[in-house]
């Protein structure tokens, strides 16, 4: 992927350039508005990450609106101190695609820019998802692993649907929760955990090679591959 | 003094009532003193045309026997006559000569003349010729002085009334304001020193100063509301973050100072980001918590169904309750559309169902019940058959940071009820801790949601969509 990065602040930007460089991503960084408008309106780019608060007389949302309104529909993630729901909702109607609030872990922010990629290349509701031997069929709402069908209750099919949605990815508890439950808090347990063991149950445990996996310091994937 | 808007009001009031009395007065003294004029000086051209006609008539010696005898009739000064020869030496009359100022040209003069016991009298005169005589006939104007001296009196009364009162009522509302304004600044004054406690003095009337008065009172039950915010959140900090930020200190500075071997110092770090974590985690509660004080989240409500935010809460613990093996049940009947924030009612109940799974034995019990109540609230009650609280402890469980005995050892950090309590207040309802014999009852209330109470069918708004509420940050990590 090729990532914009629109941040001012140094320190952020290396952990940020390292972290997407691991993760097999290029990016470009703008350490002010001016050069983060110039480039984001020139540059073909997958997924922008715009940090709100900016030296110079451009901001973040400017530069969002004067893209958005340009018709560029380039998937960006605002990057922000602000954390207060307002905040969050002035940044999105802006034309922002998802809100990060500073600080965050890099898990997170990696696993929030795939998410708005794949988004961006477009879902379709209808078509059947599979990975590995696992079937999902949003349609008719049937789940099979090989041969064997598997009934799920309708949010764990809708925890399994957006795993598998985001095949191969890494998914945050945040994300899930925001996702699968429509909840914009921190619960503060491991409630979410305990879904996740549940779902592992019915799709995982009768079989050899486990699908969802858990990834250490980050969150959930599903995948075929080990 | 003169910069005192009731008095420079008061003054402003004098004066234009000066102005209206100059005006009134004015015209009417001018139209007097015409019609006078002009009526005694027809009186006076008649007389004048009389003794012309006895002239005409009778000749000059007749003339003098008619002014002889009216001299000699008259009241004395009312009436000025007087008849001289061609070379001005008087024949007849009442006047020893013919006044100086007087022209012996015919037409009306006003002189000064001393006639009758008053001394120099104005008198409006009339010169006629007949012949070679000069006529000349006059009235003296003391009948009317009185009248023109009452006029003037009363007018001078009037002009005194009104300054004085004018002056006398800006002075006593200056007195009253000012007492007023006094005891404002001295308000105001406390307040600016810090002490926030105080409010204005406000009466029952409606009157500006009081209106204003209950304004800034409102306005500083709000300023007092989010400093005390802003005090609770920053000595609560100052409490609660060191003890994390100490734990990351040293674990840091151990690090700096052993050198451990590499996949010891990688565990640390792990260990170290945990930290941050929990701190974070502290921080965003707070925030929130001083949000939802400051009563800023009101724009946020919506019209939800309560029921099935609560049903959805109460599947969202279900695997968590299956594994302490508690029972977790939804008692509600049917949708209960209510005006609440959605994403604060589903974090205060999802922190309250955690409470007690938290407390709640094992194989033990928790019930959500989710009930429409008479004065169109809608209650939502968590009751579970832990350990209960005491009554002795129900009032600091709600205090920030606060932790009972019975919660030492469990996660969390001491936020979760003044949480509660907070979403509730801004939801305009206490929460209430009861005894549920055994066990703990808690429970709050929201409005019902009067525009779409009556449209039971109509489906339930869930949360906002994702894509409009923005994610919390927080990585919840292990």
């Amino acid at each position: 992927m090729k990532i914009l990065l629109v941040e001012d602040n140094e320190r952020v930007t290396q952990f940020v350039i390292k972290g997407l460089q691991e993760a097999g991503h290029t990016t470009d960084h703008a350490a002010n508005g001016r050069d983060g408008m110039f480039l984001a309106a020139s540059e073909p780019y997958d997924v922008i990450i715009m940090d709100r608060m900016l030296p110079g007389d451009i901001d973040g949302l400017a530069i969002i609106e004067v893209l958005r309104k340009a018709g560029k529909r380039t998937p960006i993630l605002i990057l922000s101190a602000l954390s207060e729901v307002d905040d969050r909702i002035r940044g999105l109607r802006s034309g922002g695609d998802d809100y990060l609030t500073k600080p965050f872990a890099f898990g997170e922010l990696l696993a929030r820019i795939d998410a708005l990629h794949r988004r961006a290349e477009g879902v379709d509701h209808e078509i059947p998802l599979t990975v590995g031997d696992l079937h999902m069929d949003p349609l008719t709402r049937k789940v099979t692993r090989g041969d064997r069908p598997i009934t799920l209750q309708p949010r764990e099919f809708k925890l399994l649907e957006y795993l598998m949605r985001h095949a191969g990815q890494v998914v945050t508890r945040t994300m899930l929760l925001e996702n699968v439950w429509d909840y914009h808090f921190d619960p503060q347990t491991n409630v979410v955990d305990v879904h996740i063991s549940k779902l592992r149950q019915k799709i995982d445990a009768e079989f050899e090679r486990p699908l969802l996996k858990t990834v250490r310091n980050a969150g959930y994937t599903v995948t075929a591959s080990d | 003094m003169i910069r005192s808007s009731a008095l420079s009001l008061a003054l402003g009031y004098v004066a234009l009532g000066l102005t209206a009395l100059v005006l009134f007065a004015a015209p009417l003294w001018y139209a007097w003193q015409v019609t006078i004029q002009d009526g005694r000086a027809e009186i006076l051209q008649a007389d004048a045309q009389r003794l012309t006609d006895i002239y005409k008539r009778d000749g000059a010696d007749a003339v003098k026997t008619f002014i002889d005898t009216r001299v000699s009739m008259q009241i004395a000064g009312e009436r000025i006559l007087l008849l001289t020869d061609a070379s001005m030496h008087p024949l007849a009359g009442n006047l020893r000569a013919w006044p100086a100022t007087v022209p012996q040209t015919p037409g009306n003069y006003t002189i000064q003349v001393n006639v009758g016991p008053h001394g120099d009298q104005e008198a409006l005169v009339h010169v006629a010729m007949l012949g070679n005589y000069n006529l000349l006939v006059g009235r003296d104007n003391a009948l009317f002085k009185p009248l023109q001296t009452r006029f003037w009196y009363g007018l001078s009364a009037a002009v005194a009334v009104l300054c004085i009162a004018g002056l006398l009522v800006g002075l006593i509302t200056r007195r009253a304001l000012m007492s007023r304004v006094h005891s404002i600044r001295q308000t105001v004054s406390a307040i600016i020193h810090g002490d926030l406690k105080h409010r204005l003095p406000t009466h029952l009337s409606d009157d500006e100063l009081n209106t204003l008065s209950r304004t800034i009172n409102g306005m500083l039950d709000q300023i007092e509301l989010l400093v005390h915010g802003v005090r609770n959140v920053s000595n609560s900090i100052a409490h609660d973050l060191r003890t994390p930020l100490a734990e990351l200190r040293s674990r840091l500075e151990e690090l700096s100072l052993i050198r451990p071997s590499t996949e010891e110092t990688y565990a640390e770090i792990d260990g170290a980001v945990a930290d941050v974590d929990r701190v974070i985690r502290i921080f965003d509660a707070l925030l929130r918590l001083a949000e939802i004080d400051a009563g800023m989240r009101r724009s946020g409500f919506v019209s939800l169904d309560v029921s099935d935010l609560a049903a959805n809460a109460v599947e969202f613990y279900e695997p968590a309750a299956e594994l302490k093996n508690i029972d977790l049940k939804i008692r509600s009947n049917g949708p209960l559309p209510v005006s609440a924030d959605p994403v604060l009612l589903a974090q205060a109940l999802s922190n309250l169902i955690d409470n007690a799974l938290k407390y709640a034995p094992q194989g033990g019990s928790i019930e959500v019940a989710v009930q429409r109540r008479d004065d169109l609230r809608a209650e939502i009650a968590v009751s579970d058959n832990g350990p209960g609280i005491d009554d002795a402890e129900k009032a600091k469980v709600m205090q920030r940071f606060y932790r009972g005995d019975a919660s030492r050892g469990t996660p969390g950090v001491g936020l979760g009820l003044s949480l509660v309590q907070a979403v509730a207040k801004l939801h305009g309802s206490a929460l209430e801790l009861l005894d549920n014999g055994p066990g703990l009852r808690v429970v709050l209330s929201v409005p019902i949601d009067a525009s779409s109470a009556s449209q039971r069918e109509a489906p339930p708004q869930a949360a906002p969509a994702s894509d409009v509420v923005a994610p919390t940050t927080l990585a919840s990590l292990p």
